[in-house]
């Protein structure tokens, strides 16, 4: 599953976060990333296609993140895209409510490439099994 | 050695980014004073401070994220309504926000920001608890025994949603783990607000005080003192580290790269033509086209140069956007009630300029606050509205930017102006019985006045408005003044669009020509003999009722003069008016500056070359006239040549 050409969709709406989750994925040697500012921006980028895995950001103007994975969820065709949340919080609601909503995993700032590695392995793993399954 | 080895790149956009967010939250904070109940308000500026907090997370900026995420869990509270928004609450925000710019300003530095005042972290921790009341100190005792009440609805809270979702069948403690990879928190409780307020003195509002956010935010320079002769504006280093990024529109870099590529397909046509001309190929078709090929070549050159140009324009309103928090500071800590407008904030400006900028608009504004506008009970007094209003707006003129501070306050006296320049020594009694009302109010900007009878903190202190117009005038710029007594003073800013390109005036000289920045010319005259009358051993003409001191180029160059000049051109410096006597002139050019790197002779600002090819110097006036001293001046008949020794000698 874990694929370096997989396309990666990176939504937040502070330019820096964006820039410092792009450069985490290149160092894990994924390089086909794109970028979205908020949750409406991504839905047009996503709903265009070619999109493989999704990080976002929770906090957002427009669209927050959870709503955006809702949106995701709710769309047969994209339904089936790995999420990644990120956000400030380790509050347990939020990771309860993301977890409801179906994000695939919740990661929380600041963060290093070796924690998103270890995420985004077991998002892969969990993947694969279902594959499988 | 910087705290931010590796992280440069990521410091710096991080700082101009939250930087800008910052403002932005400054600004909504003066508007939340107005409406404090204004929910999506109150949630973008918690969304300010989150993501700050975010950023400064992968940064390492530990104490910032500690002081953002206080603040950011007040708003949070606040905007669900269970805080309210107490003016005690707000200047404690207030006071977060000027703390998290001085710790931008340490990251600028290289150095990982110290931790906020204590007093800080605890009335912030007070404001959550909704425990920050002025004179707390006197029932502290009281305020222990209630914190833990307080604070228990929101611990049920969360308590309830638990076992209400663990209804559901699901295991929620197991889920949260599969998802963290960690196991679940300890359920939030009222502990630490216990320890909190049983932890001793918990210092009440008095201990932040308001004028420490004002210094904080205004952040007067090491080189802003009375006595201060070193270069005005210098900059310190950290606000080099911001200099050398620019955020620019996606569509105006395309632009630029589709005319390069439109000029690289030109270049290519000419290529060609000049392989089938030197190939002896010179019919009217292979010209016609070269003609054609040029000119399209010029228009593109041209093109380009605009859209280069353009990537450096930014809004204005990314500086404008920080003023309105200095003037609320500044008009609160001096107990008047000011209201900032901002107008015009889409008109583009040069980044360089903005930059520049910044330090002349607060003293501006500082000015407009503490000097301009009258107190309350005055205003009352003259039947004037209690709140005042201090206006800055943008605007493009033609190829000028303007930027306007205006105030609806006293207004100038004149004649008071001249009192206090003659008393302080800075003007002769006859230059003060000379001056018009535009000249009088152009007085404060010389250095050492200041109008305030006694020294305020604020501004006064008689430097500030000097620095302003030098600031001005290194951008090629003019500031003037008008004022009009009971109704208020307007500041006005003219700038030219770029700096890249400066408009010059051709003067010349025994056939040489030399450029003088267009800026500082008023208007040319010709000089007719009868119309020049000495003065005071000096040669002037009277234009408009003004008399002016006649300048001759060839004097100022240190050259012969060996003719009659024809006509003066009427300039305007900082310091005074006076006319350039010159030979002739040969008309306006855009000057593409190229500046001189290691050779620099005195008064010469830069060179540039002319259309036809030519090179000329632009000359620096100021720096021309200060290094002539008095002897620039020369009396009628050397001017005239009546009995100057090169007569004599021929």
């Amino acid at each position: 599953m874990s694929d370096p050409k997989m396309k990666f969709l990176v939504v937040d709406d502070f330019s820096t976060m964006r820039r410092i989750v792009r450069n985490l994925l290149k160092e894990l040697g994924y390089t086909n990333v794109d970028e979205a500012e908020d949750g409406v921006v991504a839905m047009q980028k996503l709903t265009a296609g070619g999109f493989d895995f999704v990080v976002s950001d929770w906090n957002m103007p427009n669209m927050t993140g959870i709503e955006l994975l809702k949106a995701i969820r709710a769309n047969a065709q994209l339904a089936h895209l790995p999420l990644l949340m990120i956000t400030a919080e380790a509050k347990k609601e939020n990771i309860i409510e993301a977890a409801q909503a179906g994000a695939s995993g919740y990661i929380v700032k600041p963060f290093t490439a070796a924690t998103l590695a270890e995420k985004l392995a077991k998002i892969f793993e969990k993947l694969d099994k279902k594959a499988a399954a | 050695m910087s705290d931010f080895a590796g992280m440069e790149d990521l410091l710096q956009d991080f700082l101009v980014e939250a930087g800008d967010l910052l403002s932005g939250v400054d600004n909504k904070l003066v508007d939340l004073e107005r409406t404090p109940h204004d929910r999506p308000l109150l949630n973008e500026i918690f969304r300010g401070f989150h993501t700050i907090k975010g950023g400064a997370g992968f940064l390492n900026a530990s104490e910032m994220v500690t002081l953002c995420h206080l603040t950011e869990n007040l708003f949070d509270l606040l905007r669900n309504g269970q805080q309210v928004v107490t003016p005690e609450v707000l200047d404690t925000i207030l006071s977060a926000t000027a703390t998290v710019r001085s710790m931008f300003s340490d990251m600028e530095r290289g150095g990982q920001p110290a931790a906020a005042d204590a007093s800080l972290i605890e009335a912030l921790q007070l404001a959550i608890a909704g425990e920050l009341k002025t004179g707390l100190k006197l029932h502290l005792k009281e305020n222990i025994a209630s914190a833990p009440v307080a604070a228990a609805p929101a611990v049920a809270v969360v308590k309830n949603n638990i076992t209400h979702l663990s209804d559901d069948g699901i295991d929620w403690h197991a889920l949260y783990a599969a998802v963290t990879g960690e196991s679940p928190p300890e359920v939030m409780d009222a502990q630490h607000v216990n320890v909190l307020l049983e932890s001793g003195a918990i210092p009440t509002l008095a201990d932040v005080p308001v004028e420490s956010i004002v210094k904080a935010a205004v952040g007067r320079r090491t080189t802003d003192k009375p006595g201060y002769q070193g270069p005005a504006g210098g900059r310190r280093d950290s606000e080099r580290v911001r200099d050398n990024s620019i955020r620019v529109d996606t569509a105006r870099l395309d632009q630029v790269l589709n005319l390069s590529g439109e000029i690289g397909l030109t270049k290519n046509r000419l290529n060609a033509l000049r392989s089938d001309i030197l190939n002896g190929k010179n019919d009217t078709d292979t010209l016609h086209a070269l003609d054609l090929a040029v000119s399209q070549l010029d228009l593109l050159v041209s093109d380009l140069q605009n859209a280069v140009m353009k990537t450096r324009m930014q809004p204005i309103g990314r500086l404008f956007q920080k003023y309105p928090r200095i003037a609320r500071d500044l008009a609160r800590s001096l107990g008047k009630d000011v209201e900032m407008q901002l107008d015009g904030e889409e008109t583009e400006i040069d980044k360089t300029m903005i930059e520049d900028l910044s330090d002349p608009i607060i003293h501006l504004i500082r000015n407009a606050v503490d000097h301009g506008v009258e107190a309350m009970k005055d205003r009352a007094a003259a039947g004037k509205p209690e709140k005042s209003i201090v206006r800055l707006e943008a605007r493009q003129e033609g190829d000028h930017i303007l930027i306007i501070v205006a105030d609806d306050g006293r207004g100038m006296n004149p004649e008071k102006l001249r009192a206090k320049a003659l008393e302080k020594g800075l003007i002769s009694d006859e230059e003060a019985n000379t001056m018009d009302e535009r000249q009088s109010y152009n007085l404060v900007f010389l250095p050492g006045f200041s109008t305030a009878a006694e020294v305020s903190d604020v501004s006064g202190r008689g430097v500030g408005m000097d620095v302003v117009r030098t600031n001005i005038l290194k951008l090629n710029g003019t500031i003037d003044i008008r004022s009009e007594q009971g109704k208020g003073t307007t500041f006005v800013i003219s700038l030219p669009l770029t700096l890249a390109i400066l408009p010059v005036l051709l003067v010349c000289l025994n056939e040489q020509p030399f450029a003088v920045p267009l800026s500082m010319v008023r208007e040319i005259l010709p000089i007719a003999a009868k119309e020049v009358q000495e003065l005071g051993g000096r040669a002037t003409m009277v234009v408009r009722g003004e008399v002016l001191p006649i300048v001759t180029l060839a004097a100022l160059l240190g050259w012969p003069q060996e003719r009659v000049p024809d006509y003066g051109v009427l300039m305007q410096t900082a310091e005074q008016s006076f006319i350039l006597a010159i030979d002739t002139f040969a008309g306006r050019e855009d000057a593409v500056i190229k500046s001189l790197d290691d050779f620099r002779p005195k008064g010469v600002a830069g060179v540039s070359t002319l259309s036809n090819g030519q090179i000329v110097l632009i000359l620096d006036m100021k720096e021309l006239l200060a290094s002539m001293g008095e002897q620039r001046t020369v009396t009628r008949a050397q001017l005239l040549l009546e009995d100057s020794p090169l007569r004599i000698a021929a």
